[in-house]
């Protein structure tokens, strides 16, 4: 679990330097049938730019994809930062507009697990 | 199910069928059932072309039933038929003509089905490394017929070897990826020669004998010579009749895409662009083909199948025609005959590398396919040809060559940048 938790933060903090922040803050909180991420930065991103990480981090469920090519996930210092990777293991995610930046909340679980239930609030 | 993805299964059984007929009136039907039979005991390894050992007819045949079993895995174990799984059916469809049968394929995947289910995940999660690491068949067909066994045991040991290696694949393919981060598309192709290295030398200590032979079809048949062509251009007009003009724009999209694993096409962009890009891809491989004077046999139509199949994952235009030009260059350079098996080989698979050349431009590109050439033409001699995808081993060694000298100048120069050095 911990090399699994690694991988994600990892691919989310690559994706957040690469654009250069001053801030980011990575909050991880660990519940029996899953875990929840937040990841805040102060880069201030358009409304396009947001939906483009919607649209990466709820991509639909591909095992074949996940399993195999996911361990790449924050594995490596090449390339551009790949979203998708982490978005095809996301029970669910949500990304907001803050003050400062951008907050993505993300969740993770197995299949009995339900965001709705998870006891910290989502904002 | 999507409409988009029934239109896809259409097509694809579409292909089947044609290899499958072309293959009976090519060679006629008994003729066709015998060889089909007779390919099934023949050596399987590096290079065995399989339309020159039983006929073109036997070898199409096996190429639409392997490929006929690889649709039908998929649709069994409910994985999307998008980009990554129609270049594992097209790759298979390709490399059934010169290695791959029904009664190799069957042990491998029945061992990375055990792994799947020891590991306590569905066999989806392990359905593409079972489909691409069918690429190690011919170590089960070597252990049933080659390996100087007989009678029941000679099955059982093949079975076991075929089951076991498959077992460990999931374990070494992505353990490999590490080591290119992507950047080598036939990622099992590295797993396999890496997986191989060892089985060949374990039959070598049993002094088994295990040497390359090249068997080479140097007089294709019509039906080889157009048969890609002709797949080509029905990619295109499917590409064309699902999209319309969205079908050029999409393609166009793609080309912007650097083709790191994994880039499924059809999820990133579309399908219709998908099969518009696919369909140039074998146009113009087939195009290389005919300039170079390369002959259209078993062989050189996996290479071309395989160019199309990873055209809806990795494969593009832009990002592959580095990598054959360096090929090329490197054969002018060390004197080599452009349509000698080992080059065209080299130029159509080595396309493995085309992400290196999408991510970080043509120079890179260039240089990958330069020293593809001369690593790709030691290494079948390494795994005894046990690997069918040589060019995915050697791919991966150049590709991880490639990822530590570019890793390291990257952070050499964010360190210089920063003066911390």
């Amino acid at each position: 679990m911990k090399e699994y938790i690694l991988h994600l933060i990892g691919e989310m903090a690559k994706f957040v330097l690469d654009s250069n922040p001053s801030r980011m803050v990575i909050s991880l909180h660990q519940e029996e049938d899953g875990l929840h991420l937040a990841i805040l930065d102060n880069v201030p991103r358009s409304e396009e730019e947001l939906e483009k990480i919607r649209v990466a981090l709820n991509a639909p469920k591909r095992p074949e994809l996940s399993e195999y090519y996911g361990i790449m996930a924050g594995q490596d210092l090449l390339g551009n930062s790949r979203l998708n990777l982490v978005g095809w293991q996301v029970k669910h995610a949500e990304v907001f507009r803050t003050q400062e930046g951008t907050k993505i909340d993300l969740w993770f679980g197995g299949e009995r697990f339900d965001s709705s239930f998870f006891s910290i609030p989502k904002k | 199910m999507s409409k988009q993805e029934s239109f896809l299964y259409v097509l694809i059984s579409g292909i089947i069928l044609i290899l499958i007929l072309a293959g009976f009136i090519e060679q006629g039907f008994l003729d066709t059932l015998r060889g089909l039979v007779a390919l099934q005991a023949h050596p399987a390894r590096l290079i065995h072309d399989f339309t020159a050992l039983e006929g073109a007819g036997a070898a199409l045949v096996n190429s639409g039933l392997v490929s006929a079993l690889a649709l039908t895995l998929v649709k069994l174990a409910k994985v999307r038929l998008a980009g990554p799984t129609i270049a594992a059916i097209l790759t298979i469809m390709g490399f059934s003509l010169f290695g791959k049968t029904l009664l190799n394929v069957g042990p491998i995947i029945f061992g990375v089905y055990l792994s799947a289910k020891v590991g306590r995940k569905p066999f989806a999660a392990y359905l593409l490394i079972a489909l691409f690491g069918t690429a190690l068949g011919p170590l089960v067909t070597y252990l049933v017929f080659q390996a100087g066994l007989t009678g029941l045991s000679s099955v059982l040991v093949g079975i076991l070897g075929g089951t076991v290696t498959g077992f460990f694949l999931p374990s070494i393919a992505i353990s490999m990826l590490h080591l290119h981060q992507g950047y080598n598309l036939y990622n099992i192709g590295f797993s396999c020669g890496f997986f191989g290295l060892f089985a060949a030398s374990i039959l070598a200590a049993a002094k088994m004998k295990i040497d390359i032979q090249v068997m080479w079809n140097q007089e294709p048949s019509l039906t080889l010579i157009t048969l890609i062509p002709l797949t080509s251009v029905i990619c295109i007009g499917s590409g064309i009749l699902l999209g319309k003009k969205k079908a050029f724009t999409d393609f166009l999209a793609i080309q912007k895409i650097p083709g790191r694993l994994p880039s499924d096409f059809v999820d990133q962009v579309s399908a219709e662009g998908t099969l518009v890009n696919m369909g140039l891809l074998g146009l113009l491989g087939s195009g290389y083909v005919f300039i170079v004077g390369g002959d259209f046999n078993g062989p050189v139509l996996g290479g071309l199948f395989t160019l199309m199949g990873f055209g809806a994952f990795g494969k593009h235009l832009k990002n592959c025609w580095p990598i054959v030009t360096g090929v090329t260059l490197s054969c002018f350079v060390f004197g080599k005959n452009l349509a000698a098996p080992g080059p065209i080989l080299a130029a159509l698979f080595g396309t493995t590398l085309a992400p290196l050349a999408g991510q970080f431009g043509v120079f890179i590109g260039i240089a990958a396919g330069f020293v593809h050439l001369v690593m790709v033409e030691r290494t079948a001699a390494w795994h005894g040809g046990l690997d069918l995808y040589n060019n995915g081993f050697s791919g991966g060694l150049t590709a991880t060559l490639f990822v530590a000298i570019l890793e390291w100048l990257k952070t050499t120069k964010e360190s210089r940048k920063e003066g911390t050095q």
